[in-house]
């Protein structure tokens, strides 16, 4: 009977070890700094996860399908410049609608690469990631822009607030409820499980599996086109230096909260625990004064944490 | 040299076996028989080492043993090729052979790895390009190669789940004869299959286990094939095939579908050929004939330069998979864990994935009940066994993961179905059923193509029977001029008077 139990707990906390990290670093941020807490802080909280936060959802939907995209960071960059570029010639919702158009024309190349020409997704995207941050630096030539005139509003999407809520986590919110809905209840989303787990099969019951393939990377580009606005929102310049290894910390997010690389597993949920993992450890340590390399440490352990949780996951 | 004491093994909730007592000797061809599910797979898993068991014996000569892993097993002597392939696809057929003799080098021994690998599958009667990748070869090869690998090593227990299913006539003839030559030797041998004819012809035992517990043992030369079904069904099969004479006759049919065009690879001759409505039409041949390849050309699986297919006169373009389902063509593919089942996935999404477009309520959200209820009914209807329709379709036994990859086509409105090899490891009582499920649809106005080796269902279900070989359309007998004969003859490549 007590053996029973013991490895009841055992098979819980293999299960739900996304929750448990998590849950563990959120007492330990707590106890450890008396500010974590603070509607101040915990709104700052979100502000920085925000951007990490969509591209993790979006690297989750590719993930699935057994891909990865490593063209994210460079996104970031690039309609950074993009939108500020445009801040000196249209208004903002001109200028916002414009910059989403670019993300998602990033992810139509990518999409098309990868579904249609049967390039390898490491590959497609190692490759974009390199075009698309040499994009940035021409049209920049290679120092920061800083948002113009026309524009300018888009810093109220960094700084406003509705009820105290921050815009950028409703825009997270809405985000995350629509992926929801559409990995439980829709097709598309059944569809990339199915795909990631053998699309062969798939292919052959009569769906365009290409199709589905082309529209994950369609979507996970608008989503970092997104992200590249919020941080925009926040600092107010468009840096062609910024998001360097960016994609990897969105990985991480994503296999933290238990996705396979190898396609087919993954949960929304999940995924955002660990995008809040990863955030709470830049926060705490922040608010602890710890340098950043210890960060980088303490991240790869977790993740190293996460993983051999996994594997004895059944 | 092997016994087996009241061996029991739970998955969950799911009780696989409840108490399985077996003994096998030396020099023994001892059969296996049980429906789809019934647990002989995970007896033989549990013998191997892969799995652990929960109560029980295990005992080898006289000395109980627990395996911790399969290698524990392999050193005790026990070999064992399993249902689904282990191969590595990557690697070439020699690689794969001596897998596990390549870490005691530092280097691959090349030309002792291909000489020996070519000598292993002399010996078993074949001929193999041991360079080729595993990926590359057709299943009943692979088999072949599954079995040169199991051999590669000293065995004294040979244990084969289902090695017959995926291979032709011929192949299965020199199987048998190296079977025989390892009992000469010694080695015992435990040999599952649904085919009873092949239990006659090989074994001198036969242990029959029904849900999980094994309900006899019997010797072979004292039993008939009433009796074994009756001991594995609980009840008695009638009849096998559904009866069809009724319909041969019927010449005025009109034609459904009309292909011309087909160039199956290897093969300079185009294939052409006309299935009425209504029409159940087989296509024999030997493995490598190139039957196969013409299902899927006409499924639009692989990019074909030229071909024509009509439906009622209306041409249809048919250049993938998503375009023949949508002109109603549907396929039930040969290799189940690769091409037909998405294994990780629920048996209700392997039921639903062909009929999303119907389920679809608008932007791509299922109607749920809906859905529901057709799954449920096509469980009902298949007599699926399992446990929940949320279950991964790799937790089904093998007959029961063919029928819902049958069932995902029974929910959508194709009028040519194409089925590859349809009973592949499935039960006799099961195979009645599925015989009668394709006769159902036949009823309904459908025409079926379907590939089969299997001798008994090709003489026994279809209207018609195309021969093929290498590549090519060799000949066509209605099924009242059909004998087992004639289409050996014209597989191999005789005359047919
Ligand atoms: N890993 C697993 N998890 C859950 N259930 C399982 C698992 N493996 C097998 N089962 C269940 O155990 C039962 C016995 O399965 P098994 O594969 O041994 O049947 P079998 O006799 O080999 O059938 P078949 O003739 O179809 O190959 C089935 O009900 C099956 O669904
Ligand atoms: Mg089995």
């Amino acid at each position: 009977m007590e053996r029973n139990t013991i490895s009841r707990i055992k098979d819980f906390i293999i299960e739900h070890n996304t929750v448990l990290i998590f849950v563990v670093m959120l007492v330990f941020s707590a106890s450890m700094s008396d500010s974590f807490f603070t509607l101040n802080n915990l709104s700052n909280l979100i502000r920085q996860i925000a951007p990490i936060g969509l591209m993790s959802f979006g690297m989750l939907l590719v993930i699935l399908i057994g891909g990865i995209d490593l063209s994210v960071g460079s996104v970031i960059a690039g309609i950074g410049v993009a939108f500020a570029l445009l801040s000196y010639e249209v208004y903002f919702p001109v200028a916002f609608a414009l910059s989403l158009l670019i993300g998602g024309g990033i992810g139509v190349i990518t999409g098309y690469l990868i579904a249609y020409q049967k390039v390898a997704p490491f590959i497609a995207t190692l490759a974009m990631m390199t075009i698309v941050r040499g994009l940035g630096y021409l049209f920049s030539k290679g120092a920061p822009i800083t948002v113009g005139v026309y524009s300018e509003s888009i810093l109220n999407l960094g700084s406003g607030d509705v009820l105290g809520v921050p815009y950028v986590a409703l825009i997270l919110v809405v985000v995350f409820g629509i992926l929801y809905v559409v990995l439980h209840y829709n097709v598309f989303g059944r569809l990339l499980i199915a795909i990631g787990s053998n699309e062969e099969a798939v292919r052959l019951s009569g769906v365009n599996v290409r199709r589905y393939k082309f529209w994950v990377y369609v979507i996970i580009a608008v989503l970092t086109a997104l992200a590249a606005l919020i941080i925009v929102s926040r600092t107010g310049v468009g840096t062609p230096n910024i998001g360097v290894g960016m994609e990897l910390d969105v990985i991480a997010a994503v296999v933290i909260g238990g996705a396979s690389l190898s396609g087919g597993k993954g949960s929304l949920l999940n995924t955002l625990l660990g995008v809040l993992i990863l955030g709470m450890i830049g926060n705490i340590m922040n608010l602890l004064n710890i340098t950043s390399y210890l960060q980088q440490l303490i991240k790869g352990i977790i993740i190293i944490l996460a993983v051999v949780f996994q594997k004895y996951q059944k | 040299m092997i016994e087996v004491l009241g061996v029991k093994k739970s998955f969950g909730g799911v009780r696989a076996l409840r108490g399985v007592n077996m003994e096998v000797k030396a020099g023994e061809i001892h059969a296996l028989l049980g429906e789809n599910g019934a647990g002989k797979s995970t007896l033989m898993k549990i013998i191997s080492g892969a799995i652990s068991r929960d109560e029980g014996v295990l005992k080898i000569d006289g000395d109980e043993v627990y395996f911790k892993n399969t290698q524990a097993a392999k050193e005790k002597g026990i070999g064992i090729i399993y249902q689904e392939f282990s191969l590595v696809p990557e690697l070439s057929v020699a690689e794969n052979i001596f897998l596990h003799q390549l870490k005691n080098h530092l280097f691959i021994p090349w030309k002792k790895l291909r000489d020996n690998s070519r000598k292993l599958i002399a010996e078993l009667g074949f001929e193999l390009d041991v360079r080729k990748k595993v990926k590359d070869l057709s299943i009943a090869d692979q088999q072949i190669v599954e079995i040169s690998k199991a051999l590669s090593e000293e065995v004294r227990l040979l244990i084969l789940d289902e090695p017959s299913a995926v291979l032709g006539p011929a192949e299965i003839h020199k199987l048998f004869r190296t079977l025989r030559a390892l009992q000469k030797r010694g080695v015992a041998i435990i040999y599952i299959s649904h085919h009873l004819e092949e239990l006659f012809e090989l074994s001198d035992k036969i242990t029959v286990l029904k849900d999980g517990v094994s309900v006899a043992t019997v010797s072979t030369g004292e039993t008939t094939k009433d009796q074994l079904v009756e001991l594995m069904l609980g009840r008695s099969l009638n009849t096998m095939f559904p009866d069809r004479t009724h319909l041969q006759s019927a010449k005025h049919r009109e034609v459904l579908f009309s292909i011309s065009g087909i160039r199956v690879p290897g093969s300079n001759d185009p294939v052409s050929l006309k299935i009425c409505s209504g029409e159940i039409v087989g296509v024999g041949g030997l493995v490598g004939s190139g039957r196969t390849e013409l299902l899927r050309a006409i499924f639009g699986a692989d990019p074909q330069s030229f071909k024509k297919v009509t439906k009622r006169d209306a041409i249809l373009r048919v250049e993938s998979p998503k375009a023949a389902v949508r002109s109603g063509i549907g396929m039930v593919p040969e290799d189940r864990k690769q091409h037909g089942g998405i294994l990780e996935c629920s048996i209700r999404e392997n039921i639903s994935v062909a009929n999303y477009p119907k389920l679809n309520k608008g932007m791509g959200f299922i109607r749920r009940e809906e859905e529901n209820a057709i799954v449920a009914a096509l469980k009902e209807k298949l007599n699926i066994k399992m446990v929940a329709l949320d279950q991964a379709l790799k937790d089904l036994s093998g007959g029961n993961q063919q029928k819902v990859i049958l069932a995902k086509w029974l929910n959508t409105e194709v009028e040519l179905l194409l089925i590859d090899e349809p009973t592949r490891g499935v039960d006799v009582g099961a195979r009645a059923e599925i015989y009668q499920i394709i006769h159902d649809l036949a009823e309904s106005g459908k025409a079926i193509l379907m590939v089969s080796s299997d001798w008994e269902e090709l003489l026994g279900l279809p209207d018609r029977v195309i021969v093929m070989r290498k590549g090519t359309i060799c000949g066509e007998v209605l099924k009242k001029d059909l004998n087992e004969e004639i289409l050996l003859r014209m597989a191999i490549g005789e005359e047919y008077k």
